[in-house]
């Protein structure tokens, strides 16, 4: 990772250097083990404060919404995805983005690590494929394929698919996935147990929104939670309430969501929240064919009308 | 000061006896093994004190996270239509067992607001009231725990009416307050230890304050001028990443914001109060429409300038913040208050700097 | 909606043109008896927040 880091730095020194980007939006070194910080420098000197590590699962294209300055962006593939997604809605100008394309080899999750581990860490080290934590039992070795954010061990763009310039070679993707084995499962529960695993799901949540603010697709001037005439959803915890909540903000990432895991990641009580978008990005895939972000100039399934457009689900 | 020597076994039996005439409530794994919860704990369930500190604060068990405050009905045939009625509500006696100082510490912190000389607030203070803290010390704080620089402690009994502290074979149990003595009676927790018992707690406190890492610096917080922090030019390096999620805020045991909301059904209503967090846009937006912190860099201004600046001038108490680490731990984008403090309390003025 | 466990049928789609009066009347016919044979509904349903 080392290298990514200073090809990153190169990069971003010589672009602030030749006035090409007002600002670099990449990550920080964080304060506590396996958190990174997203960050903006400005100045050429300040280079030495971005980073690339296993811990840049934040998806950076949510810094880029509206923004009118010139800026160059680090971008892992699911990031690259979303900066595709903001062009098809033309929520910033190709021409003032620079792209510093990270070819990615998968994030590892805080979460799972923590609990693997049993008590407090203290550090993290990577050694290519092996995470090293030490904290305050022994020091533990384990491979990064194990502790894999979900997304990205089932994620078959690691590399950015619109960039500007790599930090690096192009990664191999990942083949013979099965990226829906858990959508499936759901699929194939009863309706009341389908529901009951919902409201299970859902029972932690305090309705903090870190879920929608993670996510780069949540855009809206007034999200319909926040709107009060009419008010669409109560504000309080009610379980009807957090549960509309949650599928009508799926509901809004159809056909868009990269599956990059920042809603899930960022979720302060571990709230497996893929698992509404994921089952939409299944059925867009299954019936219209669609995975979003990797062409610019192409118009998603659900803003265009095609005549093969399936419709045996409308009477 | 009494202290008291209370075995595993007998700390199992009198929890048990307890739970006959209270709410118990003490920490509680989480079924997917990730966190602990302080939770209700069911008859002959006991707390589980092989945690550090739980995911969410214990504020909710006086400041529950929705509350219902009155009803209404808006049926003209009904001789009380229109009018807010107050909900009855009698706060059952409650006990917090195994609440880590801090978060003891932080319901003194609250209480400042919702316990002042002109204003009380009803349902804060019966449930506060109702409640008797049974606390736990800690002998291992975490890395990112900073209480001891933020007037709090691992073994602080600010707002505890017991104080279990943990030693070989059992607990050596500090009885602070009246409502602590009446527990102890209660639960049949009746031995006294040795003389040397409060000597023995000091060491290990010592112990435990030795063993705190992180810290932070607040002695110039007080001398500094508003403005002249609120017009720092690092905010805008400090906020950038901000999501304004609320996640420090509702995680954290010492804020105390709400919102009040109305919902009918029918003919039907109550009003309610919902946490709050300055993080939302929603949060200061006026009527008209004018929202005077419409940007993220004032909302994360002021929930730092709130804890450190406002609140150490307003109550003169320190500042508004128990170091139980939680926001730091848990803010997705890793915005940590201690490196925020730290640029807020710095007395000369220094290029941004952040590495 | 069906996939978080809303007993299938409940919901359903249409595409009716102002100009097809007939087939509004017979859709609106079908669905209703099909919410009818599904009973009362078990899910969403909220009188008065479930609050503290
Ligand atoms: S981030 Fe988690 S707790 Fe917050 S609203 Fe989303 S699911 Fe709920
Ligand atoms: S919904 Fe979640 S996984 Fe999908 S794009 Fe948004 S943050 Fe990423
Ligand atoms: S938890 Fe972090 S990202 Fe969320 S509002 Fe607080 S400071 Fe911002
Ligand atoms: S501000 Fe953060 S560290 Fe301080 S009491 Fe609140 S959650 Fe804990």
């Amino acid at each position: 990772m080392l290298e990514y880091t200073e090809k990153i730095r190169e990069i971003s020194q010589k672009l602030l250097k030749d006035s090409k980007v007002d600002m670099v939006i990449g990550f920080r070194k964080g304060t506590v083990p396996m958190m990174n910080e997203p960050t903006f420098i400005r100045n050429a000197n300040e280079v030495g404060q971005l980073i690339w590590d296993s811990n840049c699962g934040i998806n950076l294209a949510n810094y880029l919404t509206g923004r009118k300055e010139k800026i160059g962006i680090v971008a892992k593939g699911c990031d690259s995805r979303n900066i595709v997604v903001h062009l098809v809605e033309n929520k910033v100008n190709r021409d003032n983005l620079h792209i510093i394309g990270v070819p990615c080899k998968g994030m590892i999750d805080r979460r799972k690590i923590g609990v693997i581990y049993g008590e407090e860490i203290l550090n993290v080290v990577e050694d290519g494929e092996k995470i090293v934590v030490e904290g305050d039992g022994d020091e533990k070795v384990y491979d990064k394929k194990d502790v894999l954010q979900e997304n990205c061990a089932i994620c078959i763009h690691r590399n950015p698919v619109i960039y500007d310039e790599l930090v690096a070679d192009l990664v191999e993707e990942q083949k013979d996935v099965d990226r829906y084995e858990d959508v499936r499962k759901i699929e194939s529960m009863p309706p009341d147990e389908k529901w009951a695993y919902f409201e299970g799901l859902l029972k932690n949540c305090i309705r903090c929104y870190a879920c929608r603010n993670a996510c780069p697709l949540c855009y809206c001037p007034t999200c319909f939670v926040d709107e009060s005439r009419p008010q669409w959803v109560g504000k309080s915890i009610d379980p009807v309430d957090t549960r509309t909540f949650h599928f009508l903000r799926a509901y809004h990432c159809a056909g868009r969501c990269t599956d990059c895991g920042a809603c899930e990641r960022v979720c302060p009580v571990g709230i497996n929240v893929r698992a509404f978008t994921k089952k939409l990005e299944k059925d867009v895939k299954e019936l219209y064919d669609w995975e979003i972000g990797l062409d610019p100039n192409v118009r998603p399934p659900l803003d265009v009308y095609k005549t093969q457009d399936p419709e045996d689900f409308i009477k | 000061m009494k202290v008291l020597k209370i075995t595993k076994e007998d700390l199992a039996k009198g929890l048990d006896t307890l739970n006959k005439s209270f709410r118990l409530i003490g920490p509680v794994k989480d079924k997917d093994e990730e966190f602990h919860n302080f939770e209700e704990l069911g008859q002959g369930e006991l707390p589980d004190f092989n945690f550090r500190n739980t995911r969410l604060s214990p504020k909710s068990i006086v400041y529950p996270q929705s509350e219902k405050m009155f009803e209404y009905t808006l049926d003209s045939n009904d001789p009380e239509h229109d009018i807010l009625i107050e909900v009855k509500k009698e706060p059952s006696p409650q006990v917090v067992v195994g609440i880590r100082p801090c978060d003891a510490k932080a319901f003194s912190l609250v209480k400042l607001n919702f316990d002042t000389p002109e204003y009380k607030d009803p349902y804060w203070l019966r449930r506060f009231e109702a409640t008797t803290l049974l606390g736990l010390a800690c002998h291992n704080p975490c890395s990112s725990c900073f209480c001891a620089s933020a007037g709090s402690g691992p073994f602080n009994t600010e707002s505890l009416d017991m104080l279990l502290v943990e030693e070989q074979g059992g607990y050596l149990a500090q009885v602070l307050t009246k409502k602590g003595e009446e527990l102890a009676h209660t639960a049949g927790w009746t031995d006294e230890a040795g003389s040397d018992a409060q000597k023995q707690i000091d060491t290990m406190k010592e112990a435990a304050e030795k063993r705190i890492k992180s810290q932070i610096s607040t002695d110039n917080l007080k001398n500094k001028l508003d403005m002249e922090i609120y017009e720092e030019p690092y905010w805008e390096d400090v906020s950038f990443s901000c999501i304004n999620c609320g996640t420090c805020t509702y995680l954290c045991p010492t804020c105390w914001c709400f919102d009040v909301q109305d919902e009918t059904c029918g003919n039907c209503g109550i009003r309610m109060r919902n946490w709050d967090s300055c993080m939302y846009p929603l949060f200061s937006l006026h009527g008209s429409g004018h929202n005077p912190r419409g940007e993220k860099l004032h909302r994360v201004r002021q929930r730092f300038m709130h804890k450190l600046k406002y609140y150490v001038d307003k109550y003169d108490s320190g500042i508004q913040c128990v170091g139980c680490g939680r926001c730091v731990n848990h803010c997705p984008v890793n915005i940590d208050i201690r490196r925020v403090c730290e640029l807020m309390n710095r007395s000369e003025v220094c290029p941004v700097t952040t590495e | 909606m069906e996939h978080m466990g809303i007993e299938p049928g409940r919901l359903q789609f249409s595409w009716i043109s102002s100009a097809e009066s007939t087939k509004f009347v017979k859709v609106v016919k079908e669905v209703t008896e099909t919410i009818k044979s599904l009973g009362p509904r078990k899910h969403f349903i909220k009188t008065e927040a479930k609050v503290a």
